[in-house]
């Protein structure tokens, strides 16, 4: 028979997880809503400024700008944005898995990677393969400022010619409930679209002051305001991804302290019974 | 009046506006730029200053400071790096923003330094002095 004791005792351990679990989940919720809000705010700029990019570049020669150079080179350098903290499911898994099935299927070019967040760090510091930076603790207080150092440190890499390519791999906020694992070049700029190329190009544009000083101060801010978006989406995710984890894993110890409770009444039951015909026995024995 | 332009102003911080209008001034690098129907495609820097649009006979008024102005095929998108409608603007804010940006520009700075808190000073100038016109 099981032992009333210990049962009760799994109980009150489980249902202090619980308490810790909803805990959590209420935080993530709470610092959900400030980040969506951040994130759902910043799109429009981030994506209005794709636009006149993509109109001003597809008019410009890709000669114009150093962000704008097209290399052949093999030298690939990914932004990994991961989270700090853990207890948030597939959130960072799914990333380092993507990021690992990447590396592995090039193992042509010469990768390397600067890894925010302290959980991609610990994964990619033992692997073979290069990091250059680490960013860490990011998750705290992340503002405009540190993207633009982010960002121009970046394009001075890839001025310098020491890569040929950058990417960003990060979650996408698309709602609370998901997350979507996107893999972005973010340099060299290629206009999207390239097929109107010939229709643009008959349009007379007036620039003021004049086209290269405006390309070169888009690019950079460019440059600053997808590295933002890109954490802000991140840390978005991440809540939303912590808030569902955390849920599920409420549900799942008030599912586990049913169960137990349910032992526990049935294992009392049975000790009850047995002391009562322990009673009833030694009375027969004294009757007798 | 089918003849609008579709203005969108975006910040960092959010969207101000998504309207259709039927003019808009601004106030370009080079100088101010009044845009109506069927304005020439153009892409200009912004200055600090005052941008105002135009919607049924009404005109309404922001503060915008830094960033870009594009016209093409009769939409018009502004990339403001900080925008405030003009009714929004609280005065004391503004002022002792004007008070901060001017004290720092007599310590040492460096040039990075030097720029931005000019670029405030601008900003808190550009705030009152549109404050003071209406």
């Amino acid at each position: 028979m099981p032992n009333l004791k210990e049962i009760k005792r799994r109980i009150q351990s489980v249902k202090n997880t619980q308490q810790i679990t909803k805990a959590m989940k209420l935080v993530a919720a709470s610092k959900l809503r400030k980040a969506q809000h951040a994130i759902l705010e910043a799109r429009p700029y981030a994506i209005k400024m794709m636009d006149v990019l993509n109109h001003l570049s597809a008019r410009c020669n890709s000669d114009l700008h150093p962000l704008l150079d097209v290399r052949e080179g093999n030298k690939h350098l990914f932004l990994l944005i991961t989270s700090d903290k853990g207890l948030c499911g597939g959130f960072n898994g799914s990333l380092i898995r993507k990021m690992s099935q990447h590396l592995k299927d090039n193992p042509q070019n010469e990768n390397s990677l600067i890894v925010a967040g302290k959980k991609g760090n610990d994964i990619f510091r033992n692997r073979p393969v290069t990091v250059t930076e680490e960013i860490i603790g990011w998750t705290k207080d992340f503002d405009y400022l540190k993207a633009q150092a982010i960002g121009e440190n970046l394009s001075t890499l890839f001025t310098e010619k020491k890569v040929d390519k950058i990417f960003m791999i990060y979650n996408e906020f698309k709602s609370v409930m998901q997350q979507e694992v996107v893999v972005e070049q973010l340099l060299p700029v290629v206009p999207e679209n390239l097929t109107h190329k010939e229709d643009t190009f008959a349009v007379d544009y007036i620039y003021e002051p004049d086209e290269e000083s405006i390309l070169d101060d888009l690019l950079k801010r460019y440059m600053t305001v997808e590295v933002y978006r890109a954490f802000l989406e991140s840390s978005a995710s991440e809540h939303g991804a912590r808030m569902t984890a955390m849920d599920s894993a409420s549900r799942n110890a008030g599912e586990m302290i049913d169960g137990l409770t349910l032992t526990y009444n049935k294992a009392r039951q049975a000790y009850i019974t047995k002391e009562l015909i322990e009673i009833v026995n030694g009375a027969e024995a004294l009757k007798g | 009046m089918s003849q609008k332009l579709i203005l969108s102003i975006v910040t960092p911080e959010k969207q101000l506006v998504a309207e259709e209008v039927d003019q808009v001034n601004a106030p370009g690098s080079e100088g101010d730029l009044g845009i109506l129907y069927d304005h020439a495609p153009i892409l200009t820097n912004l200055r600090s200053g005052q941008l105002s649009y135009e919607k049924d006979g009404e005109t309404i008024a922001l503060v915008v400071s830094g960033g870009y102005l594009e016209v093409s095929e009769n939409r018009v998108t502004v990339l403001a790096e900080t925008g405030e409608f003009l009714h929004e603007i609280d005065r004391e804010r503004a002022e002792r923003a004007h008070a901060e940006a001017e004290k720092l520009l007599l310590t040492d700075l460096s040039e990075e330094e030097f720029v931005e808190a000019q670029k405030k000073l601008f900003r808190a100038i550009a705030r009152l002095e549109n404050l003071s016109n209406n």
